[in-house]
């Protein structure tokens, strides 16, 4: 017979193997997925997880996709930790892209070092700009962050629907729903010839020393944590538990936006209708399959940006829809959490009873 | 017509503990059962599978002769078994009449006779239509039992009905009780306090760790006798030896008012009082009198005007707890899981909680985890905390055991004043005399205390001065000798 018991404190090694456990079955499920549809399932993984990267440009990319959703992840992780569910990070990367496209805009036909640095500095206050909504709304007026926030995903996407097919169009474009290109000034530089890999990789990094920093080595980020988990407890201790939570909010909502510059400012080069892939959506899975961790952040987001790349190799050479993508992100979320499970249970093997 | 209720080798396993060990039962009408154990005895389990809210795992449960399927909270109201639980499921901004016939199927006519009948015959005086949050606790508690009633029960259990009631509501809900024993109802009640079961039981069943230590007549029992059998080991006895308090006054708090914004919380009007050193001072209620947010001013979570409050000497109305504590003041508040410690993270990260500018928890914005740690360790060893884990998450902490460590990490820096609010609330009497042991040392050490409690004996035996606090306003500060807990009930209820 087989119980479930429970444990006396969740296990640490049970805590970082379930993400590695999540994958695991990911795979087994994906590959039972692709034999139901009549493909062979370890060549069809192939395509999907390994043939993407196996060469100097596929890795690029890889890495290309990974930055945008660890930047995010890695601000959302702040929101998360203290349990502020701030969802709409897709929302505030297009604001974000929208503003620091708006000024890489102003300067389309100049060139100068000061452009980038202001370029990306308007993306980091459009994000915070737009996170500040769903946070202020929270601590005066007592909303739900998880509806507002989401809501206004939408709100900005038709915003920037509007924008690039109405007063900033190009106006040599043919009615494009796009805008100018860029100067270069306000491009994000590549890194190598011939790859699209570009500087916004340095931005994520960045981000994740200071994070674990902050998070992990400073008073603020204690007092973040405390707020997150029961503002009456931060009220208790002295602390400015609804400043906090506002801060968390504008520290994701700048992460998103600088996203949203290293998406404009680097392989695209002007704003246009589509800024992102759902980036804003799958960092959510990135920053729990990283457990919230910063170092586990850079590898979920690794792990994450391949079923990107995958569902395109599988569209060309299988011919399966893209949106397999999607589904597997989806497993990888739904085995995390069941495995979760495994954090606070465990099985007992016990003798047949009586 | 005779009702009995059997129980016969209920078990109920959670993950982690045996909530309920093959216990068997059997009650007969014409008597008034106590189930009598401590917090986590498995008492509220027992009582939540015989109204349906919980499946047990093992077990039979037999109502005269039929075997009952206990599914869910209808099938305990379909086969006559009504419930009142210790808080109330009401809701507030409906009218009596509506919160009565919500669950019902019933025509409404019918019922509204049936509910005058009932009144009339239990002498239950409540308008049906007004809503529910106008009611007091007590007329609330007979809400909940009309509507028990209406269904003409064959049991009824309550569950603790008394933490919320006065003296005075408490006796008149005994004499109810007593008639619808008569009347042939079956009643089990729940209780931890050994006096009720006194004064009120027939038979008593205790319970201990999920298993049923014994069933005995009441008549051949004592108030020793069962808390020994309800602890499991003999209990030493505290008292306080009162001195002369020194006239060295402490704080002294002046026209103090509080306007709420929040409809659900008290407004606090013209507060007036001091402390002397070495002094406890108790604040007596029901709770929601203002208590909460007593504590709340008191400790800087609520700011006042800054004159209204001198401590030391200073004025401190406009400070925060942080600013507060740097004057030497400690604050233990009521909810030790949403607000004196966050159960999700380590013990000595809830420690670094309370913090002062000399014990350098946080040196230039950084984090100074071994120092932290250093206090953490010793906290645990002076107050008796039971793990050497500091790394461990406080909610694996016991209430008992957090307690201590909450009013440890308040006392160990040595405030020269502690103000607690329901320091001992759900906890077993082990831990509940290791609490009162350490607050009357801090008294013997000249330092002084502010207890606001809900608890009438804990006060008694604590306090030197005690006075009532009663919408809002506190009643005049008495002598606690001169002071008897029937005296308290009266002024908690609001007489005179």
């Amino acid at each position: 017979m087989i119980k479930i018991v429970k444990r006396d404190q969740p296990s640490k090694t049970i805590f970082f193997f379930t993400p590695v456990l999540a994958i695991f079955l990911t795979l087994v499920a994906g590959g039972l997925i692709f034999f139901i549809l009549g493909f062979k399932p370890f060549e069809a993984l192939k395509f999907f997880f390994i043939v993407p990267i196996a060469d100097k440009y596929g890795f690029s990319e890889l890495l290309l996709k990974a930055t945008p959703l660890c930047l995010i992840a890695i601000g959302l992780s702040f929101c998360f930790k203290s349990n502020n569910w701030n969802i709409g990070a897709e929302g505030q990367l297009t604001f974000g892209a929208i503003v620091s496209g708006g000024v890489a805009l102003l300067f389309y036909d100049q060139e100068g070092f000061y452009i980038l640095p202001i370029v990306i500095l308007a993306g980091a206050i459009g994000g915070i700009i737009y996170a500040s909504i769903p946070a202020i709304l929270k601590t005066y007026f007592n909303t739900n962050e998880i509806l507002v926030s989401l809501m206004l995903v939408y709100v900005s996407k038709l915003i920037l629907d509007y924008l690039v097919v109405g007063p900033w169009s190009n106006p040599e474009g043919f009615n494009f729903p796009e805008t100018r290109q860029f100067s270069e000034s306000a491009r994000l530089p590549l890194l190598f010839e011939g790859l699209r890999i570009h500087a916004g990789i340095f931005l994520a990094l960045a981000a994740v020393v200071i994070s674990w920093f902050v998070f992990y080595k400073t008073y603020l980020g204690f007092q973040m944590k405390v707020s997150g988990f029961s503002l009456k407890t931060a009220k208790y201790a002295g602390y400015k538990g609804k400043k906090m939570i506002i801060l968390v909010f504008l520290i994701s909502g700048a992460c998103a936006g600088l996203a949203g510059v290293g998406e404009i400012t680097g392989p695209i080069g002007q704003l246009h209708r589509e800024v992102s892939p759902d980036y804003g959506f799958t960092a959510i899975i990135v920053a729990f399959l990283g457990r919230l961790h910063p170092v586990g952040i850079i590898f979920a987001s690794l792990v994450v940006a391949i079923t990107y790349l995958g569902a395109e190799t599988a569209q060309i050479f299988m011919q399966i829809p893209k949106y397999t993508g999607q589904v597997f992100q989806g497993m990888i979320l739904f085995f995390l959490l069941a495995s979760d499970y495994l954090l606070f249970f465990k099985f007992k093997f016990i003798g047949s009873k009586k | 017509m005779n009702t009995s209720l059997k129980i016969s080798n209920v078990t109920k396993i959670y993950p982690g503990c045996v909530a309920n060990d093959n216990v068997s039962l059997e009650f007969n009408s014409g008597k008034i059962y106590a189930l009598l154990g401590e917090n986590g005895a498995g008492k509220s389990t027992l009582v939540k599978i015989l109204s349906g809210v919980i499946i047990p795992d093992e077990g039979k449960i037999c109502l005269n002769e039929n075997n009952l399927n206990l599914n869910s909270p209808l099938d305990a109201k379909k086969n006559d078994i009504g419930m009142v639980f210790q808080h109330f499921n009401l809701f507030e901004t409906l009218s009596v009449f509506e919160n009565l016939i919500i669950d019902s199927d019933e025509k409404r006519e019918g019922l509204r006779e049936k509910i005058d009948t009932i009144m009339k015959k239990y002498n239950f005086s409540i308008d049906l239509d007004i809503p529910v949050l106008n009611l007091s606790a007590g007329q609330k508690q007979k809400v909940e039992i009309i509507r028990c009633l209406i269904r003409n029960p064959k049991v009824l259990i309550m569950d603790e009905p008394t933490s919320v009631l006065t003296e005075q509501e408490t006796s008149e809900l005994f004499l109810s009780l007593k008639k619808f024993s008569e009347e042939g109802i079956l009643i089990i009640y729940i209780t931890h306090k050994l006096k009720e079961v006194m004064r009120l039981c027939d038979e008593v069943a205790v319970m201990r760790r999920g298993k049923l230590v014994s069933i005995s007549q009441v008549k051949d029992e004592n108030i020793e006798s069962l808390a020994n059998k309800m602890v499991g080991q003999n209990l030493k006895t505290i008292k306080k030896t009162k001195e002369k308090a020194s006239s060295d006054q402490l704080i002294r708090i002046t026209n103090l008012n509080f306007i709420s914004e929040d409809p659900f919380e008290t407004n606090l009007s013209d507060i007036n009082f001091s402390v002397n050193r070495g002094e406890c001072l108790g604040i007596a209620g029901i709770s929601g009198n203002g208590q909460s947010e007593l504590f709340q001013v008191l400790s800087g979570e609520i700011i006042s005007d800054k004159n209204s409050i001198e401590f030391n000497k200073n004025y401190i109305g406009d400070l925060n707890p942080q600013e507060r504590r740097e004057y030497l003041m400690a604050f233990s508040p009521e909810d030790r899981l949403e607000q004196a410690a966050i159960p999700q993270m380590a013990i000595f990260e809830n420690v670094a909680l309370n913090n002062f500018k000399s014990s350098n928890f946080f040196n230039n914005g950084l984090i100074n985890e071994s120092k932290i740690k250093e206090h953490s360790k010793k906290i645990i060893s002076d107050f008796n905390v039971n793990t050497d884990n500091i790394d461990l998450k406080s909610q694996f902490l016991s209430g008992g055991n957090l307690q201590k460590l909450i009013i440890g990490r308040e006392l160990i820096t040595s405030p020269d004043l502690l103000i607690c609010f329901n320091p001992t609330w759900g906890l077993d009497v082990g831990a509940i005399n290791y609490i009162h042991e350490t607050l009357i040392k801090i008294n013997e050490q000249n330092k002084s205390i502010i207890l606001i409690s809900t608890d009438t004996d804990e006060l008694l035996k604590l306090s030197d001065k005690i006075s009532v606090i009663h919408k809002g306003k506190l009643s005049n500060i008495m002598n606690a000798e001169e002071v008897t807990s029937e005296k308290l009930g009266i002024l908690m209820g609001g007489g005179n």
